[in-house]
């Protein structure tokens, strides 16, 4: 009887509040309370009850005019009506909507990058291909990007952010030269980027970049990446075609090469990736950080080079369907 | 990626004055890796009838050999090879078959007909013919073949002219898809008056990123 009552009660409340259960968090207990010790089948009543009442409270959320009952529906229409609108398909969980809208920005990172320090100091390369899904948007982007004379950065995940952080971040470097009247250290520009980047954790910046640059204490190189994470370190490669890179970079590497050799290696290494992975591809560019700065080594495509390293020969067909020869 | 960019396959087939011409790409992957570059797509049904299979590789394996079962019987009974127009019958009739859970695959059929007249159609995954009079595209990179077969297609083209386009309009088009490509293949049919029928087939040289 208890309870009847208080339902009754619930719900002639209900349209003249309608207003601020929209805003009501849904576990708040409603105005009345009995103070009376119930039993425990009561209170089972009580808590089911309230699931219920907590289902009605996320109804009204639904839509204004269908929360109202209809007496009240036509007068409401005409004053309070807000413009209500269907949330478009698909939206029905909205969270799961956002994380699929960011995925979507996130450029999974399609492109091949490396870098390696030697005895003659850093080898920076890159392949030049931008791809959106399936689509080749530019066979002609320069990723590896000029941060000061003596340094530079690879970019690889979502060009926009890479250009911006880069550029930003050869103006914080020539601004600690004119603060410090000496030259940042790779160690202290990484670091600044890693800063910066991590402050913007979660927020959907797509950056792995390597910073390579020759300072005071010699060859530095750094991978600073969007998740914050900054490691130092001596060989790296970066992107989607990074595992084919890896395994020709690593078989090729010694410490002791000359420039020529690794300038070759690394060549090799980016057009074995363009060659198996589907996001990398256009022109190899390859750079030499050296005591006196960065210079270009050579800029050769890709396609080109794959005919220069194996010559067209006849092959033998491998896979073909014949017909069972007839009996 | 969609199942029917699991692969990835470009399709293009042309029809010129007596003659046809059907060309595919010649990349296997398994999403953005490349696992083979010389994938046959386009295959034989008899001398004057070939279909190209685009989409999941699977499938397009699959209906292959359906397809020659079904054609082999068919001459057993007829003895004779089927026509064109009738083979495209029957691979959609296929296709509708599985319709609740259908071969992700789309082909492109290409053959001389009655009279020597080329004959070209192409289909989705379902079996919905579209019959074209110039040019047929299918795969992951048909809207770039689109494009370049719109642009680059003259009607009634003798058959060195038509191998030259065919091979153009792939070639440019595959360079603008990541899943497509590693090479070209191309096979030209015309009916010339001597002999029979004459098939030309050529693989071509293209970029291999």
């Amino acid at each position: 009887m208890l309870l009847l009552l208080f339902r009754l009660s619930f719900l002639s409340f209900f349209p003249s509040l309608s207003l601020s259960q929209h805003f009501a968090p849904t576990g708040t207990k409603p105005h009345h309370r009995i103070s009376v010790s119930l039993n425990f089948k009561q209170r089972k009543q009580r808590e089911e009850k309230r699931r219920m009442m907590m289902k009605l409270d996320t109804s009204g959320l639904e839509s204004f005019s269908a929360a109202v009952p209809s007496a009240m529906a036509a007068a409401e229409d005409q004053l309070f009506a807000p413009p209500s609108f269907d949330l478009p398909a698909g939206c029905a969980d909205f969270d799961k909507f956002q994380m699929e809208a960011k995925q979507t920005l996130k450029h999974a990172k399609g492109t091949t990058t490396l870098a390696f320090i030697f005895n003659q100091g850093v080898i920076v390369a890159a392949d030049s291909r931008a791809s959106m899904g399936g689509y080749i948007s530019s066979q002609s982007v320069k990723k590896i990007i000029e941060i000061n004379p003596y340094m530079l950065g690879t970019m690889a995940g979502g060009a926009a952010d890479c250009q911006f952080w880069h550029r930003n971040l050869g103006i914080k470097c020539r601004l600690h030269e004119l603060a410090n009247k000496r030259r940042i250290s790779v160690t202290g520009a990484s670091k600044l980027l890693a800063n910066i980047l991590y402050s913007y954790r979660g927020m959907g910046l797509s950056i792995g970049t390597m910073i390579a640059g020759w300072d005071e204490k010699g060859p530095g190189l750094y991978y600073v990446d969007s998740e914050g994470g900054r490691l130092k370190g001596n060989r790296f490669s970066v992107g989607s075609g990074s595992p084919y890179a890896y395994g020709v970079l690593d078989n090729g590497y010694r410490p002791d090469m000359t420039v020529d050799e690794a300038h070759e290696l690394a060549r090799r290494a980016i057009y074995h990736a363009t060659f198996r992975d589907g996001a990398s591809g256009g022109v190899v560019s390859v750079y030499h950080v050296g005591p006196n700065g960065w210079k270009k080594l050579s800029g050769d495509d890709v396609s080109e080079l794959h005919y220069k390293y194996y010559p067209v020969q006849p092959t033998p067909v491998e896979h073909e369907m014949v017909d069972a020869p007839p009996a | 990626m969609s199942i029917f960019e699991y692969n990835g396959s470009a399709l293009v087939a042309m029809v010129g004055k007596n003659c046809f011409a059907i060309a595919s790409d010649r990349r296997l992957g398994v999403q953005l890796q490349t696992v083979a570059t010389d994938f046959q797509r386009v295959f034989k049904i008899h001398d004057r009838l070939y279909i190209g299979l685009s989409g999941l590789a699977t499938d397009a394996q699959t209906m292959y050999q359906k397809l020659v079962f079904r054609h082999k019987l068919y001459q057993l009974r007829e003895e004779r090879d089927m026509k064109p127009q009738t083979f495209a019958s029957l691979v959609s009739a296929l296709l509708y078959e599985k319709r609740f859970g259908p071969f992700f695959c789309q082909p492109v059929i290409a053959g001389l007909g009655d009279n020597d007249e080329p004959f070209i159609c192409t289909m989705d995954c379902l079996g919905a013919k579209e019959l074209a009079k110039d040019f047929v595209v299918s795969g992951t990179a048909s809207e770039s073949l689109y494009g370049a077969c719109e642009s680059m297609y003259k009607p009634d083209m003798e058959p060195e002219e038509l191998f030259e386009t065919i091979s153009q309009a792939l070639l440019s088009s595959v360079d603008r898809d990541c899943l497509s490509g590693w090479g070209g293949y191309v096979l030209l049919v015309y009916a010339a008056l001597l002999t029979p029928t004459e098939v030309q087939e050529k693989i071509l040289k293209g970029r291999m990123d």
